[in-house]
């Protein structure tokens, strides 16, 4: 030690724990029954879930009506893209077997749809739909401007291709009585989108704030008399066009549409019977093998009424058990030789 | 340029200034041609150079004085030679950004990347916005960019330190010497350097203080040769007295250009009158160096900066690439082809997708141009846009993470404070930043012997003289329980004789003192370039290693005296100084046999004695030929100038004494006695040969009084003790270290040596006083004879005495048969041979070097003949070798003999553990060594490197039939036929059945030829490790590299991928660092490719539900921070510190180490198998939250969040799963990872409501942390993802535990159970069924199998047959055919004869 110079620093390393890699590990010290407990517990609570969500999934009342098949002659007529103007209705009838209680959504559901293709969800205009600079139309290819050279408002393929068939059910209470039962077009959106993200540009008169814009070219209408009834839904904020705007993951995805408005004899849901929806069928999806269908749905806390989430935790759950009963014997079988399940 | 610029210019020179520029500026051309035909011209006349072809010529540079006088030819010449200034680093500020770029770029995988940022600008494959895509390569580039900044910053550091050291210049200002930085000094300048000052550039050496105009430097720092070399003042400076006035100094120099070949330098100087002066590299005093025992020098700069040959053989760093990234790059390939599969599915896919559709359907919308593409052109673009989408597929991060981890574990292994060495002040130094997992995969170790092994500290260790051994038991115990630190305290109060460690106590300070200086601790590793060595050499300036002059460390020096024959010596010594001796009967022969041992061990060598401090002049007689020759040349021209010499001016005692008897010399020294300066013929004897040079009698104490006022004066250290003035200063400096421990053992005999001149000796002989031996001749030792002789005349008995020293091979068999002092003698003599023989056999199963001592007495005329001869031998000029061979054996014969010494070369501590260990761990070691055979198998045996039970193949000598173990030593020569291209198959079979295999012999290249050999035939991962400049290409040429940073200097260390300070320290550095560091990396680059995979897969399985279109379901900041930001650091972190079993258990159980070696961390299957697992896991991970939202009216984002949220548990649990120890550390890391993505996610989801598009991340996670679903498909993710494998895991734990994994879970037990554990373990039986189970066909129980069978003796004599057809030199050939012949040959002399 003595040699240890006095203005040269020692090289000698510093004697910790941390430089001499000697750190406490707390590596689970996972003995056999820690393990074989861990096993078991992740057992029950992955069958126990399974059976709660099964449960909840039961417990949800779903209806699909498929209209492609109904509606066969509108679709005929809107494969050509000539006959925009010409209205074509057709009437669904159903027969509801069990009430729905609660709340009770309308969807509608598009079948081989690719709403997710990359091109497609690009064509938009965030800044546009959030009202700040309305003539923005940069990423909106190939719907930017109009023929005359008018930006588009909103711009883009999402927007040009706007679910636009509109439903009306009616409750048959007897035989010759149809009730129109009442729906809400609104608090379809997610709060968010309505409130933050999709905002008109502030005017005084919504007509005025779209000036020197125009509308997309499949629409009818221009945006800010997209709902007639209620001026409030009007513009960007309609929510049947912030629906849309949301892009699905999937080809086949449903979007909500409606709510039921609970009065009148509707207060408890969807009384069981039979039921029609007239479809004023706009939207046309013949021409890519598509198909539509409506949803009448309602809801739990554990989403929609898709078993998988439930049967899946069914089967991780046993999965996990036949591990644990298995290893249960091997563990049994070694102790005598003192072996422990070590990782 | 303008080197005199500060220098004020007298009235003169701003015209010649600036006529020079003129003349620059019109022939700016003209000039180097106006030089070329000059030098050409002028070497044409110089002669002897004239193999110089013209356009060579132009390759010289002329060099005139730095003065005043020659500024105008100054500026012609010197002007443009860089200056000392040196500039090791890249980059500047200023070319920092666009060098290191270009450097990067030169990597494959950057431009990979940069290839993937550009075809992101190509619209119609865009995948990704522009800038983002850009964001990892910058990263990337910007992490490198710092690291390197950073490293070329510390060389930056350290060239300034060095460019500001200060040197002496002459300055034409002050005409004077003045101090100056290094950097400031320039071609032509003159430099003035005392005695250990580092020379600061090549310099032509002018003046020495010495007379004869020698110049002693140390080159350690250059070569790593510790001896001193000899420099010599240019031809005619070396007769002038006084120091060279270089204000007259009017000649110029002409050398070549600046070139890297340390040794030559030729050149010639030109004096004003024309006359010129050839130079050579005697002349040449290189940058780096250091002034040793010379008190001045002064020289003229030729060479500054980084034209000295030290910088242009300083080589940068090396870069090596280690097989576990080799392995990785190879599956980086897999890779690519597999984005390749992945891109071309898509692309398929996506054309399949689109001609499905008979019309386009509208949610397709056109390219911007408006047109719509075929699906065979958008299939085509589709495949560039997956090749951006998937990039990440091909782990861009790997690199950077491999470099940062490398760095973290090279960190922890340089903080080892097993690795620390106190004596030496050093720890393990990292130089390759680059191959430490190679340290966990070597199967061949090849190491040097001397100095690697062993300490190459050479300790008299026994004696045997007149058939009686001395076992010097004291001594034994001073070296049991020697501690250097704490030698001096130890030695004053166990030692029995005082005074002699006294001596020693007294002269090792003094002679550690003077080369403890900040200038010499700091220059010599400019050299180096290394800061590292930097730190240690100024840390070590304090520390007494024995630089200053070789092998005197006080464990070679300080030899304890056997007591008995202490006593016997002292018995004596009274006698012959009593004048009443007729009196009392003759001493028995034996006293006489003990002088005449200790005289012979104190002059049959070629040590220099000097002074420490002290030009070398003052103690030798004569200096000029007095220090210690080096090569074999030097010493036969010194030979032949002595002899021709001698014989023509025959010595007058060669007359005076008649032939006397070699019987009556033995009664003769007998009645000898009275006291030296008595004695008449003494002085008759010693007057004429005195002349010029002082008395050295007289002269002793003076200057040992002097020498110790130095050392007080430098160290502080106390004065010598009145009563042993001389020889506690004086300091030996030997060629060989056995020659300085025979000599310090012969000094602890109080017969010490005091000087040596070319023609006389003086030994001290402590009760006769200074004897002057007359010095006839010196037969230097050569490789043939394996001994050596001198010749003298007895000052006593005025005999002419040869004493040999050499191998007890060499020696036994030139005994005299005849003794002539009659039978009774004869029959005396016969019994002390047979005795000193088995003396000699035990001191070889020892280890010891065994030398024997004889004498020869001869009478005048027997001399007058062997002389005449001799020098007929001398003059002639053709096969003048072969004739003074045999004039030698003429000489060397009838020999008596006297004795033998044992000298230990200790081994260094814990070496034989070492080589067990790593025996144990399936290393095959090999043991290269130029030392001889016999010292190679002792040495071998000692360190356990062969076992006792061994059976030796000794091809070359001697073979056996076969045993249990084999081992093989070869000689230098036999290798030769080896390494032959037709015979090296049968060389490598024969090696792979022996456990052990001894080269001796070997030359530097031979041993670089077998590490080649073995590396690419065997393609196995290699290790060398030596310590001297001999091993420097053995060590270049493994794949591993390692330098002992010892005696020998620097030059193995600075040739080296890591540099430790004893060989011990390999066991755990390869064992316990090299099995982590394998381990640890290798599962880190698995778990790289897993998690790119099985996050990549992901998007890919998404292009099955979005017509593969290229769209991502996440967000692209998500994308590339998950890679970069929140699972980057975890596995970083993994692979630094994971430890799947502790050291001391890798320590304990050597086995351990052969899974490196089979490389079990990373096969090709376990490659495959975890991309299979990441595969499963990203089908789990993707697939179960698709079938939950399947048919929902979930947006495409909102589907992203919880794939990447379960991506990212599932991708850190795996981590946790893997890795066998968890630290807080990890944990914090861990949680970090996971807040960080967390905390990311909900801010971005806060703040962007419009960016980024077409992603949509606005309040996305908020809504889902609200969600119960959310929850639930993510646990359940991470279940059906890890089961799998966390089932494997446990069960692979309990049913079929590897071998780590159960030394994993010793490391749990208690402290007693583990001993037991671990007792087991080693037992014969868990070996077996390791090796069963583990076998390997370079398993050692696999060899001890092969081995006993016959092929194995098969494949000896088929290699020794091939190489008795392929021999073609003679006497290998016959060496190898009675070996062929005679299978079952004796024994050889060593431990293996019972």
């Amino acid at each position: 030690m003595k040699r240890k110079s006095q203005d040269c620093k020692s090289r000698l390393p510093d004697n910790s724990a941390m430089k001499q890699q000697q750190l406490p590990a707390f590596r689970l010290q996972l003995s056999a029954n820690e393990i074989l407990s861990g096993f078991f517990a992740t057992g029950v609570f992955c069958l126990g879930m399974g059976v709660i969500l099964l449960l909840s999934a039961k417990s949800i009342r779903e209806i699909e009506i498929n209209y492609t098949e109904k509606c066969a002659s509108c679709a005929k007529l809107r494969e050509d893209a000539t006959n925009f103007d010409k209205e074509c209705n057709c009437s669904v009838s159903f027969y509801l077997p069990q009430k729905m209680e609660g709340n009770v959504y309308l969807y509608y559901k598009l079948y081989g749809f690719y709403q997710n293709l990359y091109r497609y969800i690009l064509s938009r205009s965030n800044i546009q739909l959030v009202g700040t600079d309305v003539k923005d139309v940069r990423n909106c290819a190939p719907f930017k401007t109009s023929d005359e050279g008018l930006p588009i408002a909103p711009c883009g393929a999402i927007a040009n291709s706007l679910f636009n068939d509109t439903f009306v059910l009616l409750y048959n209470f007897n035989s010759s009585t149809q009730i129109k039962v009442p729906m809400v077009r609104t608090a379809t959106a997610w709060w968010t989108d309505k409130y933050v993200k999709f905002q008109n540009p502030t005017y005084q008169n919504l007509s005025h704030a779209f000036e020197g814009t125009a509308k997309p070219p499949n629409w009818p209408k221009p945006v800010y008399e997209l709902d007639e009834e209620d001026p409030r839904n009007n513009g960007f904020i309609n929510d049947d066009f912030i629906v849309w705007m949301r892009t699905a993951a999937f080809p086949t995805f449903k979007k909500l549409h409606r709510r039921l408005h609970r009065i009148d004899s509707f207060t408890e849901g969807l009384p069981a019977g039979s039921y029609s929806f007239i479809i004023n069928y706009n939207f046309p999806v013949s021409k890519f093998q598509g198909q539509k269908a409506l949803v009448l749905s309602t809801l739990t806390w554990s989403g929609g009424s898709s078993l998988f989430l439930g049967l899946a935790y069914l089967v991780t759950g046993a999965v996990t058990l036949l591990a644990f009963f298995s290893m249960m014997a091997v563990h049994l079988k070694l102790k005598e030789r003192k072996t422990f399940f070590l990782q | 340029m303008q080197p005199g610029s500060h220098r004020i210019l007298d009235m003169t020179e701003p015209l010649q200034w600036a006529r020079y520029h003129w003349q620059r500026l019109i022939g700016r051309t003209n000039t180097d041609d106006d030089e070329r035909p000059y030098s050409y011209s002028s070497l044409l006349a110089c002669g002897g150079k004239s193999s110089q072809t013209p356009r060579l010529a132009g390759k010289h540079r002329v060099v005139v004085p730095h003065l005043q006088l020659f500024k105008e030819e100054y500026e012609k010449f010197s002007g443009t030679y860089v200056n000392n200034r040196i500039r090791t680093t890249k980059y500047t500020l200023l070319n920092f950004v666009p060098r290191n770029l270009f450097e990067q770029f030169h990597r494959v995988a950057n431009l990979y990347f940069l290839f993937l940022v550009v075809l992101n600008w190509v619209p119609l494959v865009e995948a990704f916005q522009k800038e983002i895509t850009m964001l990892p390569l910058v990263v990337v580039l910007t992490i490198i960019a710092i690291k390197d900044g950073l490293e070329d910053y510390r060389k930056y550091k350290i060239d300034k330190q060095i460019n500001n050291l200060v040197t002496k210049v002459y300055s034409r200002k002050e005409k004077k010497y003045v101090d100056r930085c290094w950097k400031d000094v320039t071609v032509g300048d003159f430099i003035h350097l005392s005695c250990n000052e580092v020379i600061p550039a090549d310099m032509v050496l002018l003046f020495s203080t010495d007379p004869d105009g020698i110049c002693h430097i140390e080159t350690s720092g250059l070569d790593g040769e510790s001896n001193l070399k000899q420099k010599q003042v240019v031809r005619r400076y070396a007769e002038q007295d006084s120091e060279v006035d270089p204000e007259k100094f009017s000649s110029r120099i002409e050398c070549e250009s600046p070139n890297n070949d340390l040794n030559r330098f030729r050149g010639f100087l030109e004096h004003s009158n024309k006359e010129r002066v050839g130079l050579s590299k005697e002349n040449l005093l290189l940058r780096g160096c250091t002034i040793r025992n010379t008190e001045a020098v002064m020289g003229i700069v030729v060479y500054a900066g980084h034209e000295t040959k030290a910088m242009l053989n300083n080589s940068g760093p090396r870069y090596k690439r280690s097989k576990l990234e080799r392995r990785a790059n190879t599956d980086v390939l897999w890779c690519v082809l597999l984005l390749v599969i992945m891109c071309v599915t898509g692309a398929l896919g996506h054309g399949i997708w689109l001609s499905r559709y008979e019309n386009i359907p509208f949610f397709n919308i056109p390219e911007p141009d408006g047109h719509t593409t075929s699906p065979v052109l958008a299939g085509f673009y589709m495949f560039w846009t997956m090749i951006i989408l998937l990039q990440v597929l091909i782990p861009i991060s790997l690199y950077v993470s491999i470099e940062i981890v490398k760095l973290g574990q090279i960190y922890f292994i340089q903080s080892d404070v097993d690795f620390y060495n106190e004596k030496m002040g050093s720890t393990v130094q990292c130089r390759a930043l680059n191959i430490t997992e190679d340290l966990g995969q070597i199967q061949y170790l090849f190491s040097d012997k001397t100095g690697t092994l062993t300490e190459n500290k050479m300790v008299f260790r026994r004696c045997s003289v007149a058939g009686f051994d001395y076992c010097h038991e004291e001594n034994a115990k001073r070296l049991e329980s020697y501690q250097e630190a704490a030698s001096e305290d130890e030695d004053s109060a166990g030692s029995p004789s005082g005074s002699l460690s006294n001596m020693a106590k007294s002269r090792a300070p003094s002679c550690r003192t003077v080369h403890g200086r900040p200038l010499g601790s700091v220059s010599s590793n400019h050299l180096t370039g290394s800061c590292f060595a930097l730190e240690s050499r100024e840390g070590a300036s304090e520390v007494p290693h024995s630089r200053q002059a070789a092998f005197s460390s006080p464990i070679e020096t300080d030899v304890v005296p056997d007591t008995r024959l202490l006593d016997k010596f002292s018995q004596i010594t009274p006698l012959l100084f009593t004048p009443t001796d007729e009196t009392v009967p003759d001493p028995p022969p034996e006293t006489l046999y003990i002088i005449d041992f200790f005289i012979a061990l104190a002059i049959c060598n070629t040590v220099v004695v000097s002074a420490p401090n002290q030009p070398r002049q003052k103690v030798g007689l004569s200096s000029l030929r007095g220090t210690p020759v080096k090569s074999l040349e030097e010493i036969k021209s010194l030979f032949q100038r002595l002899s021709v010499r001698r014989s023509s001016s025959p010595s007058p005692a060669r007359g005076k004494e008649p032939s006397g008897a070699p019987g009556a010399s033995v009664s003769r020294l007998a009645l000898f006695s009275r006291t030296k300066p008595a004695s008449p013929a003494e002085g008759e004897l010693s007057q004429p040969r005195g002349g010029p040079q002082d008395p050295d009698g007289a002269a002793g104490p003076a200057e040992a009084g002097k020498a110790a006022r130095d050392a007080g004066v430098a160290g502080g250290t106390a004065a010598p003790p009145p009563g042993q003035p001389s020889a506690s200063s004086l300091c030996y400096e030997a060629e060989s270290p056995d020659e300085a421990a025979l000599v310090h053992a012969a000094r602890a005999y109080r017969c010490s040596l005091r000087a040596r001149a070319p023609e006389q000796v003086v030994v001290d002989v402590a009760a006769l006083g200074p004897l002057t031996f007359r010095l006839l001749h010196t037969l230097p030792f050569d490789a043939v004879r394996r001994r050596m002789s001198v010749v003298v005349r007895h000052p006593l008995s005025k005999q002419v005495v040869v004493y040999t020293k050499g191998a007890d091979s060499a020696i036994m068999e030139l005994l005299s048969v005849a003794s002539p002092g009659g039978p009774g003698l004869e029959k005396q003599q016969m019994m002390i041979r047979e005795r000193t023989r088995k003396h000699l056999d035990d001191y070889a199963r020892r280890g010891l070097r065994t030398l024997c001592v004889a004498k020869r007495v001869m009478s005048d005329t027997e001399y007058a003949e062997w002389l005449r001869n001799h020098f007929l031998a001398e003059t002639s000029i053709d096969n003048r070798e072969e004739l003074l061979l045999e004039s030698a054996m003429r000489l060397e014969n009838k020999l008596t003999l006297l004795g033998a010494t044992g000298i230990e070369d200790r081994l260094q501590e814990g070496v034989p553990e070492a080589i067990e260990a790593l025996h144990k761990a399936g290393i095959k070691i090999w043991m290269l060594t130029g030392d001889k055979q016999e010292t190679a198998v002792n040495i071998a045996y000692a360190c356990k490197l062969l076992e006792p039970n061994d059976k030796l193949f000794i091809l070359n000598t001697e073979s056996k039939g076969p045993g249990l173990r084999a081992a093989l030593v070869i000689t230098g020569k036999t290798l030769e036929f080896a390494l032959q291209e037709s015979l090296q198959k049968q060389f490598l079979e024969l090696t792979a059945r022996c456990q052990a295999v001894v080269c001796c012999r070997a030359t530097p290249l031979q041993k670089s030829e077998v590490v080649k050999l073995v590396r690419s035939r065997l393609r196995v991962m290699t290790l060398a490790i030596g310590d001297g400049a001999n091993d420097v290409s053995m060590i270049q040429v493994a794949d591993i590299g390692i330098g002992i940073s010892g005696q020998e200097g620097m030059q193995a260390v600075m040739a080296s991928d890591f540099a430790v300070s004893q060989f011990r320290h390999l066991s755990k550095l390869l064992l316990v660092h090299g099995h982590w560091c394998y381990t640890r990396l290798s599962n880190m680059i698995l778990y790289f490719f897993y998690k790119n995979v099985a996050y990549v897969n992901l998007l890919f399985w998404y292009q099955f539900f979005c017509g593969f279109s290229g769209t991502s379901m996440t967000d692209y900041w998500v994308l590339i921070f998950f890679n970069l930001l929140f699972t980057s650091a975890p596995p970083v972190i993994y692979g630094v510190l994971e430890k799947d079993v502790s050291a001391e258990t890798l320590m304990q159980l050597p086995d351990l180490y052969r899974s490196g070696q089979r490389s079990e961390a990373y096969l090709p299957l376990t490659f495959w198998v975890t991309l299979l697992d990441a595969f499963y896991q990203s089908l789990a991970c993707f697939f179960v939250p698709y079938y939950t939202y399947q048919g929902s009216d979930i947006d495409i984002f909102t589907f992203g969040n919880p794939l990447n949220t379960a991506a990212l548990f599932i991708i850190l649990l795996h981590l946790v799963i893997e890795s066998k120890s968890l630290t807080w550390i990890h944990m914090l890391v861990i949680t970090g990872s996971i807040l960080c993505y967390f905390s990311f996610a909900l801010a971005f989801g806060a703040v962007c409501v419009t960016c980024n598009p077409p992603s949509n991340p606005y309040w996305v996670m908020q809504e889902h942390l609200v969600d119960p679903v959310f929850y639930l498909v993510c646990v359940l993710t991470a279940c059906v993802a890890l089961l799998p494998r966390f089932i494997y895991r446990v069960l692979q734990g309990s049913l079929f535990p590897s071998p780590i994994l159960r030394a994993k879970h010793l490391d749990r037990l208690p402290a007693e159970e583990r001993t037991e554990a671990l007792k087991k373990w080693r037992g014969p039986g868990q070996m077996g069924q390791l090796a069963s189970k583990h076998a390997d066909h370079s398993a050692v129980e696999s060899e001890r199998i092969s081995v006993s069978d016959p092929s194995a003796v098969f494949a000896v004599m088929s290699a020794t047959a091939c190489a008795v057809e392929k021999g073609t030199l003679p006497v290998c050939e016959t060496a190898l055919g009675s070996d062929f012949s005679e299978t079952k040959a004796s024994g050889m002399a060593g431990p293996s004869k019972d």
